[in-house]
C-alpha cells in the first residue's frame, strides 16, 4: 500500500532531456522506480538511461500507460506540460520546479481540482515510498521501509527527519514533501487523511513550520477524524517576527502563524509535539 | 515587483479603469504642480496618509508648501522623491476592492468592503463581516453572479458600470501577471466609480514573459528614485539576526530547524541564510560572501542535505571561497545527501571536518562561537 506511490506506479518524466531530467531519471531508475517513458517535444526516438523519449504525453500514454508524472519542465513551459499530462489521464503529478508564474500554478491546480488529480508542488522534493517507488529527489540512503508516514512542507526537513528515523532503525511507509511556494497543491490535511486510510501506516509524522494556517487545518482534521497517533515538529520557534524565512509562507505576522499557536492547536488535537527530530524518534519509540 | 501608485494608475488608464486627472512631480521638475489638488507621496510602503504623505491643498501657495514638506519626508525608511498631484474628487462613498490569491485555498480571491479608505487589516480584525471574500476559478474567470454579489454587498446601484469595472480589474490582474491589484479607496463620485489609489504587485516569476513591462516600469523607478527597485530572481534569502553563529542552509525547513537547535543549545544565530534546494557552487560562494560580511560571527555553520542539490558542487563553492578568502574562523560543515561521498572527500582532503549528524554539528558550532568571544 503506502500512499501516493507504490510498486505499481508507472512514471513518465516530463522534460527528461534537460540537465535535471537526465540526472533525476538516473536516480529514479537506480532506486527501482518504474520509469516507463520520457517526454520532451521534438526529441521523439531518443532515449535517456534506456528510457524511451516521446514528443507528447499522448504518445507516451498509448505505448507505455503511465499513471504518474514528474516534471522538470522549465517554469515558463510548466503549465502547458502539466495541462497536457492531466488531460491525457495522469492521476498524480509532481511539479519539482520553482519559479512557475503564479497564475499558471493557479490554473494547473484549478484544472486538477475539477478532475480529482493529485498535484504535489510546485517547488517540491516529491514523494518516496521506501523500497517501492521514489518520485522525487529524496536521497535513497536516508529512507527505509516501515510504518511511519511523514508529511512535510519542506523537502530538506523531510530528508532530515527521514534520516533521523532511518538512523534510529525506524522505517517509513511514505514520505511526502509538499513544496515551499506561496501556492501549492496537496496540503498537510490531504496527506494526513491518506495516511489515516492507509493500512500500512501506523504512525503519522506531521512536519510544519511557522506562517500560514495549514497545520491548524490539519490539526482540526486530526481532532475530528484521525485515530492513528500523530507526532508533529514545527520549525521556526526561534524566528523573529515579520521576517520571511525562505519559504513564502514562513513569516510571523502579529499572533498569526506562530509556532506557539500551531503547537497549541496540535496539542489540543491530541498530537504529540516534538521539538527536534531526535524527540520525534523518542516519541515514536514510546508509542511503539 | 511592487509598483508606485502612479505606475499602477497608468496601467489602470490603459485598461479603461477610471482614475483622477493627475501629474507626476519630482524635486527637479515641479512645473506640473497644480491646485486645488491632492498632493501624494509616491512610496512603496503603506500608511503614508497617517505620516503626512498626503495633503489636500486649495491654492498654489499651499501646493508648493505641501510639495516641499512631502519631498523632505522619509516614510518607513523610504525617501520620497516623487509626488502624484491629482484633482480633488467629490467623494460620496469610499469602498475597498482588491484581487489577489489565497495560497492555502489555491485560488484567486476578490475582496470588497463598503468600509474603504482606511486600514483594511484593521477592518478585517475588528469587523470581518464588512469584508466580502469571493474565490474565483481562474479557468472560468470572474462570473456575473459573483460580480452581482459584490455590487449588492457594497450597495452600488449601477450594476452595469460595476460589472465593467470589475471585469477590467480581473483582466489586468491576469494579463499583467499581477499578484495583487488593490484599490483603497475606490470612490463613488457624481461621475461614477473612480480608483483613487492603486497598489499593484507583479509576479517576478512572470518576468520572462512580461519583459517589456518589467523593463519599462523598472527604468521608470530608477529614473525617479535613482535606485534600482527590489530585484526578483536570486534564490538566496538572507535575514540578519543578533547572534554570533553564522548560518547557511540549503533548505528553508532545515534552516529553521537549525535556528531552533542553535537556540536550544544555548547559542544565537547571526543570520538566517537559505539558498534554496536546487543551487550551485556560485550561489554557495555568494552566500558565504554575504554571511561572512558580518564581523560579529565567531563560528560558521553550513547545513546541507542534498536532494536535487549536489554535495560535490556545494563543497566546490565552499572550498573556492576559502581559498580566495583566508580565514581562521571555525567552520562546521554538515553535509549529506546527493553526491555526499564526493563532497565529503573534497572537504576532508582540504582539511575541513565534515559532519553527518545535525545535532553534533550545531553543538560544535555553538561551542566554537562561545570560545571565540
Amino acid at each position: 500500500m503506502a500512499i501516493l506511490v507504490n510498486e505499481n506506479t508507472r512514471v513518465i518524466v516530463q522534460g527528461i532531456t534537460g540537465k535535471s531530467g537526465i540526472l533525476q531519471t538516473k536516480s529514479l531508475l537506480e532506486y527501482g522506480t518504474s520509469v516507463v517513458a520520457g517526454v520532451t517535444p521534438g526529441k521523439r526516438g531518443n532515449s535517456v538511461e534506456g528510457v524511451p523519449v516521446f514528443d507528447s504525453v499522448v504518445q507516451a500514454m498509448e505505448r507505455c500507460t503511465p499513471n504518474a508524472a514528474i516534471s522538470f519542465v522549465p517554469p515558463m513551459f510548466a503549465k502547458d506540460a502539466a495541462m497536457e499530462a492531466m488531460e491525457v489521464g495522469i492521476e498524480l503529478l509532481v511539479l519539482t520546479m520553482e519559479g512557475i508564474p503564479k497564475h499558471d500554478v493557479l490554473d494547473i491546480l484549478a484544472y486538477a481540482e475539477g478532475r480529482n488529480i493529485r498535484v504535489i508542488g510546485p517547488g517540491t522534493a516529491g514523494v518516496i515510498s521506501p523500497g517501492k517507488c521514489k518520485l522525487g529527489a529524496h536521497p535513497s540512503r536516508m529512507f527505509i521501509p516501515g510504518k511511519v508516514g511523514v508529511v512535510s512542507k519542506s523537502g530538506a526537513l523531510s530528508y532530515e527527519v527521514g534520516k533521523t528515523l532511518t538512523d534510529a532503525g525506524i522505517g517509513q511507509s511514505t514520505v511526502v514533501a509538499l513544496g515551499g511556494g506561496p501556492i501549492w497543491g496537496m496540503n498537510q490535511r490531504d496527506a494526513v487523511e491518506l495516511f489515516n486510510d492507509d493500512p500500512e501506516t501506523e504512525i503519522i509524522v506531521l512536519l510544519g513550520e511557522i506562517g500560514g494556517g495549514t497545520e491548524i487545518a490539519a490539526a482540526e482534521f486530526i481532532a475530528k477524524a484521525v485515530k492513528k497517533p500523530v507526532v508533529s515538529l514545527i520549525v521556526g520557534r526561534s524566528a523573529p517576527e515579520g521576517k520571511s524565512l525562505g519559504h513564502a509562507g514562513a513569516i510571523i505576522r502579529g499572533n498569526k502563524g506562530t509556532a506557539a499557536s500551531k503547537i497549541e492547536a496540535l496539542e489540543r488535537a491530541g498530537v504529540h509535539v516534538a521539538l527536534s527530530p531526535a524527540q520525534v524518534v523518542d516519541i515514536i519509540r514510546k508509542l511503539g | 515587483m511592487k509598483l508606485y501608485e502612479f505606475q499602477g494608475k497608468a496601467l489602470f488608464e490603459e485598461a479603461g479603469i477610471p482614475i483622477p486627472r493627475g501629474a507626476l512631480v519630482t524635486a527637479d521638475s515641479r512645473k506640473d504642480l497644480f491646485a486645488p489638488s491632492a498632493v501624494k507621496a509616491q512610496v512603496l510602503s503603506g500608511g503614508r496618509g497617517k505620516a503626512g504623505g498626503v495633503l489636500l491643498v486649495s491654492n498654489m501657495e499651499e501646493a508648493e508648501k505641501a510639495a516641499d514638506s512631502i519631498l523632505s519626508l522619509e516614510l518607513k525608511g523610504e525617501k520620497v522623491s516623487a509626488l502624484l498631484v491629482e484633482e480633488k474628487m467629490d467623494i460620496r462613498r469610499e469602498y475597498y476592492l482588491a484581487v489577489t490569491f489565497d495560497g492555502e485555498a489555491r485560488t484567486p480571491l476578490f475582496m470588497v468592503s463598503p468600509s474603504g479608505g482606511m486600514d483594511i487589516e484593521a477592518v478585517a480584525d475588528r469587523e470581518p463581516e464588512k469584508i466580502l471574500k469571493l474565490p474565483v476559478d481562474p479557468l472560468w474567470g470572474i462570473t456575473d453572479y459573483k460580480i452581482r454579489a459584490m455590487a449588492d454587498f457594497l450597495g452600488y446601484e449601477d450594476k452595469k458600470e460595476f460589472a465593467a469595472f470589475v471585469r477590467r480589474i480581473w483582466k489586468l490582474f491576469r494579463e499583467k501577471d499581477a499578484v495583487l491589484v488593490e484599490i483603497n479607496p475606490l470612490v463613488v463620485t457624481d461621475k461614477g466609480l473612480v480608483a483613487l489609489d492603486s497598489k499593484i504587485e507583479l509576479d517576478d516569476d512572470a518576468l520572462p514573459r512580461q519583459k517589456a513591462l518589467f523593463e519599462t516600469l523598472g527604468a521608470e523607478q530608477l529614473r525617479i528614485t535613482g535606485q534600482e527597485g527590489e530585484k526578483g530572481g536570486g534564490t538566496i534569502t538572507y535575514v540578519p539576526l543578533e547572534g554570533n553563529v553564522g548560518l547557511i542552509s540549503d533548505g528553508a525547513g532545515t534552516g529553521m530547524l537549525t535556528l531552533d537547535l542553535i537556540r536550544d543549545m544555548g547559542g544565537e544565530a547571526a543570520d538566517f541564510c537559505e539558498m534554496g534546494g536546487l543551487t550551485s557552487p556560485e550561489v554557495m560562494y555568494s552566500a558565504l560572501e554575504q554571511v561572512l560580511e558580518d564581523k560579529r560571527i565567531k563560528s560558521l555553520l553550513v547545513v546541507l542535505i542534498g536532494g536535487f542539490n549536489r554535495m560535490d558542487e556545494m563543497a566546490e563553492g565552499i572550498l573556492k571561497y576559502f581559498s580566495d578568502h583566508k580565514s581562521d574562523l571555525p567552520v562546521v560543515v554538515r553535509l549529506c545527501g546527493t553526491m555526499e561521498e564526493e563532497g565529503s572527500r573534497m572537504m576532508t582532503e582540504a582539511g575541513y571536518p565534515v559532519y553527518d549528524d545535525l545535532r553534533t554539528a550545531v553543538s560544535d558550532a555553538v561551542r566554537f562561537a562561545a570560545e571565540g568571544e
